[in-house]
């Protein structure tokens, strides 16, 4: 059995590896420009998200809200979301309503509470997984070109595209950064519980630590980035306003944009009808 | 008409109590294909700093004279006018690329220039670089040279009659460093652009480029044609630059009097032949092969990777791979860039675990050890130093690994590395500041400061100028004593071949040769297969005669005689 929980503790940390997350922000970013969301007008899929970004905050019908909810979960699973993002996002919404709940037993509620709990969880829910579905499911590039069609500066829309590009680079250095102190550092032994704890507070002051070497190298390395954005007209586009056509140039709203709108617009009216039959 | 006209040109760096560059007047006709030569921090870089503009109208600081690059004067054009003439691909050219996706770099340039035909500007630039066909692939997907050759690309959409390339080869394979020199002749040919390279690599400019300029001390010493740039040996050499070793053999024949002085010096094997054909092979005492003892180091058993994918199937790296090092060996790992060799390292250490198969270290699997034990058993020096460095001075980050383990007189065993390493004067500084040779040696002491029994080197001479490498090879020679057994990683044949008693090649995840090194540069198939080049005095010898196994210029001067 202490063998079998080893394996299993170990397992865990294994797959919660900087390599892993590594993979999923990449995963997340551009393994899913082949779904039916990514295919998308982003201007499209930005509207969509104002509409079940904001209104679930305003209802409380409950018909209503679970309608929008079962929509956004198709969205997210069209998406093809990466695995983290989803335990994420599942963690957070039910932690958060969880503990409400354990909160309002401690203080003498009982299990009424539970439907004003759950009306508020679908909202969450709803919220979030929309937020999931157009920001994720689209890749930066096509992300960043949307906000800049409606007004976002130029500016913001390379920074997000350009995280997405270094973010990998960053993580790989971090880890190797750990990894030097893991080679040379003696964590202490965590055979024991109280180990485990000294041996977790180790590991955090490591990650800490991590962070003042990572930053010098990143800068020493953004050196040559900065000479090489100027170089290739970085400045120069910022101001200019035909190269802002040019990009946006490659936005077309399709027939499928069509019938995601009309999709989305019928389950919505379902979904008013159905509360207002009940 | 002149592609550059240099005329008087000083430049001072902001803050700096001397010039950089110190009157320099030049002229570099169109078409040509330039090699700059010199010392480090001669002022090469910021000479073709000059060139695009970025000096003095993104680095200011005090420049006098004038600069005219194709018929502008850079002083009154703006760095985006120059670079339409002039394009630029960094040494670090990994962080000139911004974009996501190799089609998206290539033409991310044109796209800010406002180009509408940016993309079609793109596709020619990538297929002029040689990377049609990879035009939706992801940057993070490429090799090292191909990585190089999309920072080229991104230079040439613009279409810049100049290219400068600073180091074009210094972290690449010979494979991908030959691709990339016959990409730049074909341009340079065929498109008629004028080519500068910052370059260390004599035999490469023998091969390919038209003129030699040599710097020295912010000034332009000389600027010839190759063939008599490469006469003048003493004064290279005086600068660290190293002629091509078939000049070095031929020069010091000549200084012997044993070769005539009145025709010049060959400058590549094929000129080599007739230079060298009064010499004769004279078989030398065979060499004694060192013995290792049998006990294994490190052993491999069905070792089987692969990598998750962003997409699609885990990539597979090993597949039933199996080797043993043995306690006493030098061995040298040599493959092409992507071949698994730092895989195969970060197998040893433990930091990545095998999917099937073990891995063990003196006996016992690797996944069974405590972090402790190991880190006093194998130790790595990374690639990129600047990793290692996770304190605030060389002295503490020497010390860390000691220190936090208690070994009884850990600061005195510091100050002695210091002095082994010769570091005592820097050894409160951050290591990220220090010089490239200064960086390596840093490293160096950092992987040995536990004695470990194992000591894994990742590309030790990687990005290191010729004088730099001749002395972290001397470094290594020095610690062979210090150190049992000692795996390195590398694409330099000079290092394998003076270092290394035992050469595994590694190609496409298999062992597909290991052996000695005369076994190894003797078996053709092997080095036509994963593009392995043995040194070119070696290569020279073999011209010679088939029985002549030379690797050092030295060897080379012993083993043949004149007739």
């Amino acid at each position: 059995m202490e063998k079998l929980t080893a394996k299993l503790s170990e397992s865990i940390l294994d797959k919660f590896s900087m390599d892993f997350l590594r993979n999923q922000v990449l995963k997340n970013a551009y393994g899913n420009d082949d779904t039916v969301i990514a295919a998308l007008d982003p201007r499209v899929l930005l509207a969509w998200y104002l509409f079940f970004g904001l209104v679930p905050w305003f209802v409380n019908d409950i018909p209503f809200l679970l309608g929008c909810f079962l929509l956004v979960m198709g969205t997210t699973i069209l998406a093809r979301v990466a695995g983290l993002v989803l335990f994420l996002f599942a963690l957070g919404v039910f932690s958060q309503t969880g503990y409400l709940f354990v909160v309002t037993l401690l203080f003498g509620g009982d299990a009424s509470a539970i439907a004003p709990l759950l009306t508020l969880t679908l909202k969450v829910a709803t919220i979030s997984l929309a937020s999931v579905t157009v920001f994720s499911g689209l890749d930066p590039d096509k992300l960043s070109n949307g906000l800049m069609w409606y007004g976002c500066p130029e500016r913001l829309s390379f920074s997000i595209s350009y995280a997405y590009r270094m973010l990998p680079m960053l993580m790989e250095e971090f880890q190797n950064v750990l990894l030097s102190y893991r080679l040379r550092g003696n964590p202490p032994a965590h055979e024991t519980l109280g180990g485990k704890i000294r041996y977790l507070i180790y590991q955090v002051k490591i990650i800490m630590h991590s962070f003042y070497p990572l930053m010098l190298n990143t800068a020493k390395r953004s050196r040559t980035t900065v000479e090489a954005l100027e170089l290739r007209g970085y400045r120069y586009a910022a101001v200019n306003k035909s190269v802002k056509k040019i990009k946006l140039a490659s936005l077309k709203v399709s027939c499928n944009d069509g019938i995601f709108l009309a999709v989305s617009l019928l389950v919505v009216a379902v979904a008013v009808l159905i509360s207002t039959l009940l | 008409m002149n592609a550059v006209e240099i005329d008087g040109l000083t430049y001072t760096y902001p803050g700096a109590p001397q010039p950089t560059l110190k009157e320099i007047s030049l002229q570099i006709e169109k078409g040509d294909f330039l090699a700059v030569v010199g010392n480090n921090g001669c002022g090469k870089s910021t000479l073709c700093k000059a060139l695009n503009g970025l000096i003095p109208h993104f680095i200011t600081g005090t420049m006098e004279g004038s600069v005219r690059v194709e018929g502008l004067d850079t002083r009154e054009s703006d760095v985006g006018v120059l670079a339409q003439k002039v394009g630029y691909v960094y040494q670090d050219f990994e962080n000139q690329i911004v974009r996501p996706t190799v089609l998206d770099d290539a033409s991310y340039a044109c796209l800010n220039y406002a180009f509408p035909d940016y993309l079609a500007r793109g596709r020619t630039a990538l297929r002029q670089c040689g990377l049609e066909g990879r035009e939706e692939e992801y940057v993070w997907q490429l090799s090292g040279g191909q990585t190089h050759l999309l920072a080229l690309a991104g230079a040439v959409s613009l279409q810049p009659d100049i290219l400068i390339l600073d180091e074009p080869i210094a972290q690449l394979d010979p494979m991908h460093a030959d691709r990339i020199y016959e990409v730049l002749r074909d341009l340079n040919e065929n498109q008629g652009k004028t080519i500068i390279v910052i370059e260390h690599h004599t035999e490469y400019i023998a091969d390919y480029c038209k003129h030699v300029m040599l710097m020295k001390d912010g000034q332009v010493c000389w600027m010839l044609p190759t063939e008599d740039a490469l006469q003048r040996v003493e004064e290279l050499e005086e600068c660290n630059i190293f002629p091509p070793q078939v000049t070095q053999a031929a020069h010091r024949l000549r200084r012997a009097g044993r070769l005539p002085t009145d025709i010049p010096l060959p400058t590549t094997v094929e000129e080599g032949k007739t230079a060298f054909s009064q010499l004769r092979y004279v078989p030398g005492a065979p060499r004694r092969t060192p013995e290792a003892t049998s006990e294994a180091a490190v052993s491999f058993q069905n070792v089987s990777l692969s990598y998750r994918s962003v997409k699609g199937e885990p990539r597979t790296v090993f597949q039933d791979l199996n080797l043993t090092i043995r306690r006493g060996e030098k061995v040298a790992l040599i493959g092409s860039n992507g071949a698994g060799k730092s895989t195969l390292m970060k197998l040893m250490v433990g930091l990545l675990r095998p999917n099937g198969g073990t891995v063990s270290l003196f006996g016992e699997a690797i996944g069974d050890k405590k972090a402790e034990d190991l880190s006093r058993q194998i130790s790595l020096v990374y690639q990129n130093p600047e990793e290692m460095f996770i304190k605030d001075s060389i002295r503490a980050d020497i010390a860390y690994a000691m220190e936090v383990r208690n070994i009884p007189e850990w600061e005195k065993r510091t100050a002695e590395l210091l002095e082994r390493f010769r570091l005592s004067e820097l050894a409160d500084r951050d290591g990220r500041l220090m010089s490239g040779g200064q960086m390596r040696r840093a490293s160096l002491a950092i992987g040995v400061a536990l004695n470990p029994g194992v000591l894994l080197l990742d590309e030790p001479t990687a990005n290191l100028d010729i004088a730099t490498r001749r002395e972290i090879m001397a470094v290594l020679d020095d610690m062979k004593d210090i150190i049992q057994t000692a795996v390195i990683a590398t694409h330099d044949m000079q290092l394998v071949c003076q270092w290394a008693e035992r050469i595994v090649v590694l190609w496409d995840g298999k062992v597909v040769a290991d052996g000695p090194r005369d076994e190894i540069f003797a078996r053709a198939d092997v080095v036509e297969q994963v593009g392995i080049r043995p040194p070119e005095i070696f290569t020279m010898g073999q011209a010679l005669d088939r029985r002549a196994l030379c690797y050092t210029v030295e060897e080379f001067l012993s083993s043949f005689q004149e007739a």
